[in-house]
């Protein structure tokens, strides 16, 4: 009994990490950069999502303005820092979206307080009895939900669609690609929005769960994300889906029989290794 | 030649209308995080200081001279404190430093400024070897094992709850918490039947409510700050779980209400600021933070106010700014300050009473005292 | 005095912490994200070792050679993963040895060790001694540089297959960096004891990883001089802008990011376009 609770909280964990972590293996794929800003737009999915409910009182409005300003804001981060690093080492690129997030991270401290905000009447907070003796709230629900319809809308949009198309060929062969007339600018813009509205609305779902934004909420994902792509086969979607759920039951498991020798980031990162170790390229390496 | 000399003399100008412009104030160091991970707390300790040091000067400052605070944002980190430290005493010239932050700089500015021979009082820092720095040290908050020992006679004596489930943060403040009350647990007839861990970073704790669900202790003894106890006390109830929780002066502050809501009910901690107080100093403090702040007085205000007074009375009795006669005034401190009465004894370590406050219709509230002086008595050495 | 000293010691540090990066990552072209465990390792033996009655001279060398030993074995592990998966695996080592020394009461746990004695010769000595070190450092930076290693680093960073088919030694070299690189940084981590003189396992943490990469980048990846002000630009940032303290760390951002988008070979790129400039114009 306790052994499935902690499965199904390592799982909605999971439904998490995943979120947040696909937006940033599709920049990976296309750009071959860690991407650590990534985690600025959940944060700032997050406040937005806290903002817009106070203000209007609908929560769905709050996901969806959250989701498309995260997602302009990821095409503007593309535009302002990443073309114009792009023939350079991607290390480059790397240290210039460490400064972004700091100073973002800064930003909503200057702006929102220190204290960060909560929201004032947290939706969707009954509990539902799943099986005899575990409950979960319908926030807890929500997540998982949310992951799997935007994350299979994805597939759809990748697998089905005529930019889906031109999308998974400019990542696979960005020469060939160009060569055939695919306009790889656009994917490009597609990716990044696509990618940061995931976060954005991964973020608004951590500042229900917790009824809490704060400025340094993207302290964790900026690095566990990277783990969690890595962990994947770096840029391999199906890959950072398996991870992000690996991660979270591990963890889940983790926290509760190895939490007296090592803390929570340590049984990931002590997971990570070994994975690593055996499969130098991943769980699910690129093809 | 001509320029260097032009130069000094614009600097000794400067210096001349800085001074003046400071009327011969008492200089006090004050160093605290504003920026990065801990400066909510930054933000409180420094509006907690500023009130005491308004309210000091109202009345005349000490012997007609204003206190005057010299603030540096630390970052809450050891490497930054330390040239703060130094910078503090030898080039701002301050006759003592309080610290508005936490243990890591708290503890290197410590060696500081006993190595200068200057005064230090660590406001809220909790870890157990920043007195030991020293006998220039000085400690106005509750050591963790204080701390804990208090909470293993609130859960196992006043409220009489035997099987006990320990939520431990994983930082000097929960480690230190959890050694004091396992020390007394087995006086008070406690059993703990469960210990998890978690870190600062952690706001999700799934595994560890679905395992504290299972476990179904009496009572539950997290260790935690607001932003982690807010979410972590939702997290439980949300879970069907109504074991009282018990916590520390962490929580203390209107946030945790803020985020744990309803869940946020009943719960109890031991701190040291009383919001049914009726001294008149206590009051004035929760008044004028409120209106200085704009939200409600919480534990980091109240230690930082009450730290500035203690050195304000230690000027006052000691007449001047001699830093050995300042530190003599200091182990003799006989205040009554907005966290209670403070004395220290040999180490530099407060001797106090800690208040139990639980929440009741979404604000603190008292729920009883713990006097007892054997338990609470920190380390001489 | 005292608070130029113990300023210039804190920039030595960092210094010395960097150039032991850019050998690893500058030289050799291995990204490590986790570089901060060595400082930590260093810091912990030296601390440890001071306390009992060694003098922090001798204590450096057991420092050294304990962050080497550990940094070898990472650097066996660069045989295995490479690029962004060995940045992601240096990253979770660090990860790995904060959550480790959290558990150990043997070092303190989360309370630390403090107390750690001063140093003999007191906070001047400890300066020049950590400029010693700095110098001592960079000299074998340079002369690596110049040997055959040298070499063999470049053609790795630039592409490792290749350097395989030149016959270099790859694997041999790699270890050679990781080892050098990490030895450095213990030798930076027994100083930053001993100037802090109270370490815990937070004062190893990600951020200071992070930084240390920064200032190898920002320095120019591979120079030494680029690297050297880099590192202490940026380690005196914090003090020198006392005077904004609100939005100390927003301009350390967005200064990081700004050097990156419009000077992204670094200082050292800089100076050498200057120079270029200026050269020109004569």
């Amino acid at each position: 009994m306790l052994a499935l609770d902690l499965l199904i909280q390592g799982l909605v964990q999971g439904a998490i990490y995943a979120l947040v972590a696909v937006g940033l293996t599709l920049v990976y794929g296309l750009l071959r950069i860690l991407h650590v800003a990534h985690a600025a737009l959940f944060t700032l999915g997050g406040y937005l999502g806290v903002l817009v409910t106070n203000a209007t009182g609908s929560f769905a409005l709050a996901l969806a303005v959250a989701m498309g300003v995260a997602g302009v804001a990821g095409i503007a981060v593309y535009r302002l820092a990443y073309r114009p690093l792009l023939g350079r080492s991607p290390l480059i690129a790397l240290i210039a979206s460490i400064g972004l997030f700091i100073a973002s991270e800064e930003a909503f401290r200057i702006i929102f307080g220190a204290h960060g905000l909560s929201y004032v009447t947290p939706p969707l907070q009954a509990q539902i009895e799943i099986a005899p003796g575990i409950s979960l709230s319908l926030a807890r629900i929500a997540v998982v939900v949310l992951a799997v319809v935007l994350l299979s809308a994805l597939g759809w949009l990748s697998l089905s669609t005529r930019t889906g198309v031109a999308w998974r060929a400019s990542v696979s062969d960005p020469p060939i690609a160009q060569a055939f007339g695919i306009d790889i600018e656009r994917v490009r813009h597609l990716n990044f929005f696509v990618g940061s509205a995931l976060a954005g609305a991964a973020g608004v779902m951590v500042a229900l769960l917790n009824n809490l934004v704060e400025p340094t909420m993207g302290a964790v994902p900026s690095y566990k994300a990277l783990a969690i792509i890595v962990l994947g086969g770096l840029g391999n979607v199906r890959g950072t889906l398996v991870a992000a759920l690996a991660l979270g039951v591990v963890e889940s498991f983790g926290t509760i029989y190895a939490g007296h020798l090592l803390d929570r980031d340590a049984i990931a990162f002590a997971f990570l290794i070994l994975v690593l170790m055996l499969r130098p390229q991943g769980l699910l390496a690129r093809s | 030649m001509h320029r260097r000399a032009h130069r000094a003399l614009l600097a000794a100008t400067l210096a001349t209308m800085a001074a003046a412009a400071s009327a011969d104030s008492i200089k006090i160091g004050f160093n605290v995080p504003l920026t990065g991970f801990a400066a909510a707390d930054g933000t409180s300790a420094l509006k907690g200081a500023e009130l005491a040091v308004e309210q000091v000067n109202a009345r005349g400052g000490v012997g007609g001279k204003p206190l005057e605070l010299v603030v540096y944002d630390d970052q809450a980190s050891p490497k930054e404190a330390a040239p703060l430290a130094v910078k503090m005493i030898t080039q701002d010239e301050v006759v003592a430093g309080i610290s508005g932050s936490y243990s890591g700089s708290t503890r290197a500015a410590a060696t500081i400024f006993q190595e200068n021979a200057t005064p230090y009082i660590s406001a809220y820092a909790i870890h157990p070897d920043i007195t030991r720095a020293g006998e220039y040290v000085f400690r106005t908050s509750f050591m963790g094992e204080v701390q804990g020992r208090a909470g293993a006679k609130l859960i196992g004596e006043t409220l009489g709850k035997k099987r006990v489930v320990m939520i431990t943060l994983n930082n000097d403040f929960g480690q230190s918490l959890a050694a004091g009350f396992k020390e007394k647990a087995a006086a008070f007839g406690i059993e703990v039947i469960g210990e998890y861990d978690y870190g600062i970073k952690d706001r999700e704790f799934g595994p560890i409510v679905s395992k504290v669900k299972a476990d179904a202790p009496d009572a539950i003894y997290a260790s935690g700050y607001f932003f982690t106890a807010g979410p972590l006390v939702s997290q439980l109830r949300a879970a069907g779980i109504t074991a009282p929780v018990i916590g520390q002066e962490g929580y203390d502050g209107q946030k945790f209400i803020e985020i744990a809501g309803p869940a946020a009910e009943g719960v109890l901690i031991t701190t040291s600021l009383d919001r049914d107080s009726t001294d008149p100093v206590a009051r004035d403090f929760m008044a004028g933070f409120e209106k200085k702040a704009g939200y409600p007085a919480d534990m980091v205000g109240a230690s930082a106010h009450t730290a500035v007074l203690v050195m304000a009375s230690a000027l006052q009795s000691a007449g001047h700014t001699d830093k050995a006669a300042l530190r003599q005034a200091i182990a003799a401190t006989q205040v009554d300050a907005a966290t209670g009465h403070i004395s220290f004894n040999a180490l530099g370590e407060v001797k106090k009473d800690v208040q139990v406050q639980v929440v009741r219709d979404g604000a603190w509230h008292r729920h009883s005292v713990i006097s007892d002086a054997a338990l609470l008595a920190p380390p001489e050495k | 005095m005292a608070y130029e000293i113990i300023v210039a010691t804190n920039v030595a540090i960092a210094i010395l912490f960097a150039l032991s990066l850019n050998v690893i990552t500058g030289f050799c072209g291995q990204v490590s994200l986790g570089h901060a465990a060595f400082l930590g390792i260093g810091a912990y033996t030296s601390a440890m070792l001071t306390k009992a009655g060694m003098p922090l001279v001798l204590s450096l060398v057991p420092a050294a050679v304990l962050a080497g030993a550990v940094g070898m074995v990472v650097g066996l592990a660069s045989l295995r993963v490479r690029h962004d998966f060995l940045a992601i695996t240096t990253m979770g080592v660090a990860f790995l040895f904060v959550g480790i020394v959290r558990k150990q009461d043997a070092l303190g746990g989360e309370i630390g060790i403090a107390g750690i004695p001063a140093p003999a010769f007191g906070r001047p000595g400890l300066l020049v001694l950590s400029v010693v070190c700095v110098v001592a450092f960079a000299a074998l930076a340079v002369a690596i540089r110049r040997s055959w290693a040298g070499f063999a680093f470049e053609s790795i960073a630039d592409d490792e297959d290749t350097a395989r088919l030149l016959g270099i030694d790859v694997p041999r070299f790699k270890l050679f960096a990781f080892v050098v690189g990490t030895a450095g940084a213990g030798v930076a981590g027994g100083l930053y004891a001993h100037q802090v003189r109270f370490i815990g396992p937070d004062s190893f943490g990600f951020v200071e990883s992070v930084t240390v990469l920064a200032m190898v980048i920002v320095g120019g990846i591979g120079s030494v001089w680029g690297v050297v002000v880099a590192a202490a630009l940026l380690s005196m940032l914090p003090q020198w802008f006392q005077l904004v303290d609100d939005y100390k760390l927003l301009l350390y951002g967005a200064l990081l990011f700004a050097t990156m988008r419009f000077a992204p070979d670094g200082l050292a790129g800089i100076a050498t376009r200057a120079l270029r400039r200026v050269r020109g114009a004569a």
